[in-house]
């Protein structure tokens, strides 16, 4: 079991291993070890369009993915309470967020959102003052993440209502008969429960958000995302530079989780 | 001043801009180590330009955004742009002309300078997402230094709406090393080798028009073509030869360093870059012709900051600048004044500059090839054959 | 404010997100898909059937991805399951997280660097020279139905690892205890307990996996050598190289429709399997 647990590991993690060996290529080429240096890391850190990509990647993912956990959880519980069309209705939008393919959803939000821009943007000049420059309704950044927040927040709902439903309704119950406000037995039972499916949901959304290219192709405007930006270039030729910033981001997101684990650790103890 | 022996190296400047962009050496000291401070002050008195424009003698606002193709500028020519203009240029990559028409065609791009290549002006035309350009704002561009070949995509009605960038051949990159010592020279003779000898081992285009184009020259016939018998013959040789394929992909550099492809369709910018590499991959033109291409700089319609985009074509247009960003990715450039300042070397090369004999049988791709809706329907069984 | 007031509240934000990001993009697509495509490609306003009448020409592609989506949920579910049961039942409660966002960490790096990483290794200088080297020669992987599993698999594992492994979590250890404490065979407790309860965790895991794969593109491009044709690779195709919008979008909406009869008869079958629906955490 334990082998096989490691093999799988393995499975995982070689093809980690190999970008992060080829990110020491001295060669030009992301398949052709040609000697080791570091060099690319410094083009990588020094080039302003893969660094810009890299934030906007990063903001994106970590708004969309908080407004998604947001909202998501929001909506998971507020649907424990529903029976009827409504909750009908719903089930069956979270069903079909989750099943169309990136591509349809991409292509068809970048029409639909340009035909209600374009009846909007008239209107807007319309209303407002005169002398003051109308703000333009356009696809970027904002636009972006609303694409990805509807995707992961259907996410978000399904595993944190696979948790509440889960939950032991006697708990919340008994919240209640001792007189405790809705808000308050949300704050100190229901959440504290589902803070797990939160945080996984949150991850699972940021993860997605953050690796997503085919979405954010098509919605993000003139706005360049990392996975965007790969895209492209594969065509002319992936350079080690990628596999530097793959590695990097795959370092930072290791050492951030091992403080994590540490910081909890260190907790648990003083509570002990 | 590109040639001045005394100017910061690439390495030097690279290190020199991480550090101002970690904010550990101010702007001014970036600007002065780099020489970017003297070369925007001596640019902006000798190149005109630089010099204030009437047109743009303001401000032209902080950014302007550029979509391209990867690895096609020199960035240090942008940090130049916006030391000397204050925009900022933001760059958007794309794959394919198809993926950038596509989305301009749907709208909300928020481009103010693109980079089409030469089949494709029409449609935009047609289409009306491509603005005629005023030349009184672009004093670099000077029509008279252009081989016309190059240029004259640009130019839709009489009316100018692109200016040339650079331009190439598709060919096919065989690896000699496994042809024992015969001579391809034809489109022929790579569709015959890749369903023979080397079975298992051939790489065509995930691309419609270079790849059905190139089968047409099989039997001869236009690498334009859309007539249904034509199409039909290049249909049978592609899907006798599709299961002879080592892959459909137009991303073919990996699989030809490591040995795993022999052969592949191929642009003139990878069969470069193969050729330094690994002396043994040849770039060859197909006798029969094929395909020839310019690409060119032009403003979309609606464009957020044109202003700022007349100001980066100009900008890019400038021959100092134009051959360091041709010295940056290796293309040729239809421009005479730039290629007056590139070294020897590279206007001898046979990969950029291939024989007169073997270019004048290459044809431009043309909008009708592209938009055809047969050869897309042809492509589609190609592929799921 | 009234229980009703508050739910009200609280779905709000999801349900215009729903309406302005969903059922307006929806509509699109749907009234797309009767009409026309423009000379120049992209769409013009038309009502024509005539582009559901084409639908055959895509037959292969349908047809590719109705043995991939399921083959490949099955190869996820055989590797995954394992690992979640090992994470849920053997590890010790310290190592747990840390083991179980490590399945999750490879995915921050872009599927795309990670799937060059695969190009490499099944290419003739990674794995098959490996074989080589121990005398098994002349072995091909890459661009092969295979390279293409291994790529699904390699994609998709934590999403099958994940929802098992909630199930396995929550599953009473004591039973497991009982069973074993009553002479029953590690193997009987397994197929007896184990498997049946956790059933519902397959359920997601394999729904999520397989509605995923019904639209994948990117793996067989990269792994497959652009040679095996998905209706995902199909609908990147029309719309991003054909540009006939009005064809993709009745591909796409004829996808759609696919997914939603082969999913309601899935979720039928788990029914008949004994669990109830609420466990099924993606109804």
């Amino acid at each position: 079991m334990r082998l096989y647990a490691i093999f799988v590991y393995m499975f995982l993690y070689i093809p980690i291993g190999v970008i992060a060996l080829f990110s020491f290529n001295a060669g030009r080429h992301a398949s052709q070890l040609q000697g080791l240096s570091t060099k690319w890391y410094g083009i990588a850190l020094s080039n302003p369009f893969v660094m810009d990509a890299l934030e906007t990647s990063l903001v994106v993912a970590f708004i969309s993915a908080t407004c998604a956990s947001l909202f998501g959880t929001m909506a998971a519980v507020a649907l424990q309470g529903i029976k009827g069309p409504v909750r009908t209705a719903f089930d069956a939008l979270i069903y079909i967020s989750v099943m169309i393919p990136g591509i349809v959803i991409g292509i068809a939000t970048l029409i639909g959102l340009v035909t209600i821009f374009d009846q909007l943007n008239p209107l807007i000049v319309a209303i407002w003052p005169n002398g003051i420059e109308p703000p333009q309704l356009h696809m970027g950044f904002a636009s972006l993440i609303a694409a990805h927040t509807l995707f992961l927040m259907a996410l978000v709902i399904i595993i944190v209502r696979a948790r509440l439903s889960g939950m032991d309704r006697s708990l919340t119950e008994a919240s209640s008969d001792l007189y405790s406000t809705p808000f308050g037995t949300f704050r100190q039972v229901t959440l504290p429960l589902i803070f797990p499916a939160i945080l996984a949901g949150f991850l699972l959304s940021f993860t997605f958000s953050f690796d997503d290219f085919i979405v954010a192709f098509f919605v993000a405007g003139s706005e360049t995302t990392l996975p965007i930006y790969v895209f492209s270039s594969i065509r002319r030729g992936v350079t080690p530079e990628i596999n530097a910033i793959g590695t990097m981001v795959m370092a930072v997101s290791l050492i951030m989780l091992v403080t994590a684990q540490i910081l909890l650790r260190r907790g648990e103890r003083r509570n002990k | 001043m590109t040639n001045n022996n005394d100017y910061i190296s690439k390495k030097k400047f690279m290190e020199e801009l991480y550090r101002y962009k970690r904010g550990s050496v101010t702007r001014r000291h970036f600007l002065n180590v780099t020489g970017l401070g003297m070369a925007t002050a001596v640019m902006g008195a000798a190149v005109p330009g630089l010099r204030p424009q009437p047109a743009f003698a303001g401000d032209i606002g902080d950014r302007v955004v550029l979509a391209t193709w990867p690895n096609y500028h020199d960035p240090a020519n942008f940090e130049a742009f916006t030391a000397a203009t204050g925009a900022h240029v933001q760059v958007n990559v794309f794959g394919s002309n198809e993926e950038m028409l596509a989305k301009l065609q749907a709208g909300g791009s928020g481009w103010d300078v693109f980079v089409p290549t030469n089949y494709t002006i029409t449609t935009y035309v047609g289409e009306d997402l491509i603005e005629p350009l005023d030349t009184a704002m672009l004093p670099n561009y000077d029509a008279a230094s252009y081989n016309p070949r190059f240029a004259e995509a640009g130019s839709v009605d009489g009316k100018l709406y692109a200016v040339p960038k650079d331009w190439g051949t598709t060919g096919y990159v065989v690896n000699t090393a496994h042809t024992g010592g015969r001579k391809l020279t034809s489109w022929k003779d790579f569709w015959d080798i890749a369903r023979n000898e080397f079975s298992g081992r051939g790489m065509v285009h995930d691309y419609q028009l270079t790849t059905i184009g190139n089968a047409l020259k099989y039997f001869g016939y236009s690498f334009n073509s859309i007539d249904e018998k034509e199409l039909a013959d290049a249909e049978k040789l592609l899907l006798d030869v599709k299961p002879h394929l080592f892959a459909i992909s137009s991303d073919y550099q990996p699989a030809l360093r490591n040995g795993d492809a022999w052969m592949s369709m191929a642009w003139t910018g990878d069969g470069k870059q193969l050729n330094s590499d690994m002396p043994e991959m040849e770039y060859i033109l197909g006798v029969e012709g094929g395909e020839i291409w310019s690409d060119y700089y032009a403003i979309p319609k609606g464009a957020p900051h044109r202003d700022a985009a007349y100001a980066l074509i100009n900008f890019l247009l400038d021959p100092e600048v134009n051959s360091r960003e041709v010295l940056a990715h290796g293309y040729p450039t239809a421009d005479a004044r730039t290629n007056a300042l590139l070294p020897e070397s590279l206007l001898n090369d046979p990969i950029l500059y291939p024989a007169e004999d073997l270019l004048s049988a290459l044809e431009f791709g043309a909008a009708a090839t592209l938009t055809d809706p047969n050869r897309a329907e042809l492509m589609a069984r190609f592929k799921s054959a | 404010m009234t229980q009703r007031t508050r739910n009200w509240l609280l779905l709000a934000p999801a349900g215009t997100w729903f309406l302005v990001m969903l059922i307006v993009p929806l509509t699109v697509v749907l009234i797309y898909s009767f009409g026309e495509r423009a000379t120049a490609g992209g769409y013009s306003p038309a009502f024509t059937f005539e582009q559901y009448a084409n639908l055959p020409a895509r037959w292969a592609a349908f047809k590719n991805t109705m043995v991939l989506a399921p083959v490949g949920t099955l190869a996820a579910l055989l590797i995954a399951y394992p690992v979640a049961y090992f994470l849920a039942v053997r590890v010790s409660p310290k190592w747990k997280t840390i083991l179980l966002v490590l399945v999750i960490v490879p995915f921050w790096t872009s599927i795309l660097i990670r799937s060059y990483a695969w190009i490499f290794l099944l290419g003739g200088r990674g794995i098959p020279a490996l074989l080589e080297w121990i005398g098994i020669e002349g072995v091909r992987l890459i661009n092969t139905p295979f390279s293409v599993l291994i790529g699904i698999i390699y994609g998709y594992l934590p999403l099958m690892v994940f929802p098992i492994y909630v199930n396995l979590e929550r599953l009473d250890k004591r039973l497991l205890e009982a069973s074993s404490d009553l002479g029953a065979k590690p193997w009987r407790t397994f197929i007896q307990i184990t498997l049946p309860m956790s059933i519902p965790g397959i359920a997601t895991g394999c729904m999520l996996v397989f509605i995923l794969l019904m639209g994948e593109f990117l793996i067989p491009a990269l792994l497959g050598g652009g040679k095996v044709f998905f209706v995902g690779n199909a609908l990147v195709d029309l719309f991003l190289q054909s540009r006939n919008w009005p064809y993709g979008s009745a591909v796409a909406v004829t996808l759609v429709v696919v997914m939603l009869i082969t999913v309601t008869i899935y979720m039928r079958l788990i029914k008949r399997l004994g669990a109830h629906r609420e466990d099924v955490s993606l109804m």
